[in-house]
């Protein structure tokens, strides 16, 4: 097996900016052999490497049935700036696939309600891709919801992707504010608003969060409050991921490593270290 | 397993033997402490005596009759087997990126002298490194082919606790060999068939049942030598309840944020990986890179250890210290299922500030 703390090639195939500091990468591993090992499921993610300037760990925005292996970017530090800079056809190290995904397993004949703030779409891009693109998904779930958070109508990512979204998904945007300029037809205020839109059958509920931590603390709450089991809500946790094997300590989230126990992790496995500042 | 006696003049041969085919580490004087090099058999500080205390070490020649009369220094066997800076490949970046590993590590390593509670690190760290979802390569190869003499413990220091922790003043497995100095001799029990092929060709003299009533008594004085105790019985839970305790605040007012506890703690693994760019290494064409990709000590008293861009997860040293320490006694357990303390009392010796963890978790009992 591939060692996974050498990094390995990968082209750059597209670049598609997304909004103004978020751009899609869409890669190929360059060794045959590799890329043919290569599998990933939902919620997982991978190191990209720029050479000279570092790692960053970047969760894959595609579903793994999509012919192109993507990555939704922010331009947040030097890592992605640097990446920013890049071009198609330019070359990136790549490590991965790390970490535990979305329990795709668990969502059978459930109302499969998907909650997403700002960034934290991307991985949730790669269930709902992979709901659409599976045949035998359609029909596997009693309800689909995608509720999704962002801080003005032009930073949704993925916006163009939605009308089809919509035809297998139940839809509902809402942003921090709306640009007075541009028509905004969806919510505006938290994302939690828009459970109360849906009349969810919380019993039937499996919800996956990912957004900013405050984001999906109030979610988790909302959705407890709400009478959705503690054990069919995941979340996608964000920390420190630098080795992406647990032997570097800095993605700790009290005993856990992020990067290998999660980033996906059930909420009632790590409910007692949630409300913990700074652990 | 195959035990015998070496007489003490004779230890030379046992170095010789190993010299041959390991580097062989031990004890040595370097800068006022014992310390950890490739040495002979004289090099051995025979005679010297360590003082430690909270934020104190003072080594001083002494009375005891012992080749091995010290204890254990600021050194562990985790400089050697995980070194504090290494390279992980060297890059160039150019039309694609080529990546070269580094070479065939040095010759393989014997440790004379490894104590008990670094034995049990010793043990943590192989689960770590070797029994996790990925093995480190680097590791493996030097931890395969290394040689670990245990030497049970005579002389404690006052920062010891290593009883409460389970893992001394005696090594009961995990060794190739484990020696206790005796009166007139050391005994050698071999624990592998490693082990045994290196004692195989030393001059042996039999033991009998009054050198294993000698080795028990001796080391039975040893933990009766031992100052400190920690609640392990009620860890992890003592951590677990105290998260918000208001002595970690206090803590923090005394902790310098050194970094020594986590250098020196034979358990502490974490790391950073950067790349290692010279002038050279950058060519005009800014595309094109070349440099190294090192791997580093890192500790989780560094403010950026947890940052992540936008943020950090833990911008006071309250929770940096608290991370610390419920690391080595709560957290490691659960992840490694073996204690992240091995009783060693280096943090205590070492740390300018003097603080205790054995006092800090007796705290953490008080009343809030």
């Amino acid at each position: 097996m591939h060692d996974k703390s050498i990094p390995f090639e990968a082209a750059i195939k597209w670049i598609k900016k997304e909004t103004r500091d978020t751009a899609t990468y869409a890669l190929k591993v360059k060794s045959r052999d590799i890329q043919k090992g290569y599998r990933f499921i939902p919620g997982q993610f991978n190191m990209l490497y720029v050479p000279g300037i570092g790692e960053a760990p970047v969760s894959i925005s595609s579903a793994p049935s999509d012919q192109d292996l993507m990555h939704t970017v922010r331009v947040a530090g030097d890592v992605t700036t640097a990446l920013s800079h890049l071009k198609a056809g330019d070359v990136i190290g790549m490590r991965g696939p790390f970490g535990r995904g979305w329990p795709f397993e668990e969502t059978g004949g459930l109302d499969i309600l998907i909650v997403a703030g700002g960034l934290g779409i991307a991985p949730l891009r790669s269930v709902v891709r992979h709901i659409l693109r599976t045949k035998k998904m359609a029909g596997a779930h009693s309800r689909r919801m995608l509720f999704y958070g962002a801080k003005t109508p032009k930073d949704i990512i993925f916006r163009n992707e939605f009308p089809r979204y919509r035809e297998v998904f139940e839809v509902l945007l809402t942003v921090d504010r709306a640009d007075p300029e541009e028509r905004w037809r969806g919510e505006t205020g938290l994302v939690t608003k828009l459970f109360d839109r849906a009349a969810l059958d919380s019993l039937r509920t499996i919800a996956f969060v990912c957004g900013p931590e405050v984001m999906m603390q109030t979610s988790v709450r909302e959705l407890i409050l709400r009478g959705v089991p503690e054990e069919r809500i995941f979340l996608s946790l964000e920390r420190n991921m630098n080795c992406g094997v647990g032997l570097c300590g800095h993605c700790f989230f009290g005993p856990k490593f992020v990067c290998r126990d999660g980033p996906v992790f059930r909420f009632s496995e790590i409910e007692g270290l949630m409300g913990i500042k700074e652990l | 397993m195959l035990k015998q006696k070496l007489k003490k003049e004779h230890l030379g041969l046992l170095f010789d033997k190993l010299k041959v085919t390991h580097g062989v580490l031990g004890p040595k004087v370097e800068n006022g402490v014992v310390t950890l090099a490739e040495i002979d058999a004289h090099d051995i500080p025979s005679g010297y005596e360590d003082h430690q205390q909270p934020g104190g070490y003072r080594l001083i020649k002494g009375e005891r009759p012992e080749i091995f009369s010290f204890s254990i220094g600021p050194d562990s066997f985790k400089r050697f087997l995980q070194p504090p800076l290494r390279e992980v490949f060297a890059f160039r970046r150019a039309a694609g990126i080529s990546i070269t590993r580094p070479g065939a590590e040095q010759r393989p390593l014997a440790f004379i002298d490894m104590r008990p509670c670094d034995l049990s690190a010793l043990k943590l760290y192989d689960r770590i490194f070797l029994r996790g979802p990925v093995r480190d390569p680097y590791y493996d190869s030097l931890r395969r082919d290394s040689l670990v003499f245990v030497l049970n413990c005579l002389y404690p220091n006052d920062n010891c606790f290593c009883p409460s922790m389970g893992t001394g003043p005696e090594a009961t497995d995990g060794f190739d060999v484990a020696l206790t100095e005796l009166s007139d001799s050391f005994l050698l029990e071999a624990g592998t068939a490693k082990g045994e092929t290196v004692l195989a060709g030393l001059p042996a003299g039999e033991v009998d049942d009054s050198d294993m009533r000698e080795k028990g008594a001796r080391i039975e004085l040893c933990r009766k030598r031992i100052k400190k105790f920690i609640r392990a019985g009620e860890l992890p839970g003592l951590i677990y309840r105290n998260v918000e305790h208001p002595r970690w605040a206090e803590i923090a007012e005394r902790d310098l944020e050194c970094g020594n506890c986590t250098q020196l703690c034979p358990t502490c693994f974490c790391n950073s990986t950067y790349d290692a760019l010279g002038l050279s290494g950058i060519s005009k064409k800014s595309y094109q890179v070349s440099g190294r990709r090192m791997r580093k000590w890192d500790s989780c008293f560094s403010k950026n250890f947890a940052r992540v861009h936008g943020g950090n997860f833990r911008p006071s040293r309250r929770a940096r210290y608290r991370q610390w320490m419920s690391h080595k006694l709560a957290y490691t357990m659960e992840q490694f299922g073996l204690p992240g303390c091995v009783g060693c009392g280096r943090c205590i010796t070492w740390c300018p500030a003097g603080i205790d963890i054995t006092k800090e978790l007796e705290a953490l009992k008080s009343a809030r």
